[in-house]
């Protein structure tokens, strides 16, 4: 399981996308406006649903809980912000899976899904971490 | 004011950030925008259901906003190099938030200048809800 290849696909970023994202965050940096814009550092969260959308039959293979699955952690990395007009190509995997004891006695699934995202030349952009916690029913 | 290459040290603050307070309307527009159709954030009722007393803000929002802060103290969107959040207590609509940041570590690495950083969201009654570290990269001059 640990490894196992999600999603893979490809997303154009837009200007209207990148503007109204940076709209919802109440940012007015003139960067993330226009043609030429780059995204916002968070940005690249809005490709992790769809990296993600190849993942709901591996989620209930592992038993998780949707009503109570929450985002712990977040972690990208970045090599350049994200443009727009790009296409990125996004591969997503499951990197890592364990549990933990919660302080009230139940058990807390972790799981960490891995995205990354190269360029039209094959440069990787950024890659994306993210620790989702789900509590045992 | 971005961080001044040539004297940032350890200890150093971020230039802070205020955010909020937030409402359900600013969770209705970052859902949508971030790809995220979870109505936990969005729905009262499904959030009662789902054992919370309503909604709450997507830890990303809270995240977006610390990437702002990194942004103005970096100068650029370049510059954020790694960016890491832990969303460790629930940030609820109300909830006004100052983001703030320390330097941790300073090093250069050929032409940049690289800032390591704690970050932090807090509430209006002191309570930290989201920390992270992050990696800014600085040009030297």
């Amino acid at each position: 399981m640990i490894g196992r290849v999600l999603s893979t696909g490809s997303a154009t970023v837009t200007a209207d996308h990148v503007a109204a994202f940076a709209d919802a965050l109440g940012d007015q940096d003139p960067r993330y406006r226009g043609p030429h814009a780059v995204a916002p550092p968070t940005y690249p969260v809005a490709f992790m649903v769809q990296a993600m959308s190849g993942g709901m039959d591996t989620f209930q293979e592992l038993g998780l809980n949707f009503m109570t699955l929450v985002h712990g952690e977040q972690e990208f990395e970045y090599r350049r912000p994200v443009q727009v007009g790009e296409t990125l190509e996004l591969t997503g995997r499951i990197a890592d899976i364990y549990e933990k004891q919660s302080s009230s006695g139940g058990v807390l699934d972790f799981v960490v899904l891995e995205t990354e995202a190269k360029d039209g030349t094959g440069a990787t952009v950024f890659f994306s971490r993210n620790v989702l916690i789900s509590r045992r029913a | 004011m971005p961080l001044d290459v040539a004297s940032v040290k350890v200890g150093d603050a971020l230039p802070t950030l205020q955010k909020g307070p937030i409402t359900k309307d600013d969770l209705k527009r970052y859902g949508p925008a971030a790809g995220d159709p979870n109505p936990i954030h969005l729905d009262d009722e499904f959030a009662k259901s789902a054992g919370y007393p309503g909604v709450f803000a997507h830890g990303m929002l809270s995240m977006g906003y610390l990437g702002e802060l990194l942004v103005r103290a970096g100068g650029s969107p370049a510059s954020v190099r790694k960016f890491r959040a832990r969303f460790a207590k629930i940030t609820w609509p109300g909830d006004a938030l100052t983001c703030g940041g320390t330097v941790t570590a300073v090093h250069d690495d050929g032409a940049v200048r690289l800032v390591d950083c704690d970050l932090w969201t807090e509430t209006q009654t002191g309570e930290r809800k989201v920390t992270g570290t992050a990696t800014l990269a600085l040009p030297r001059a």
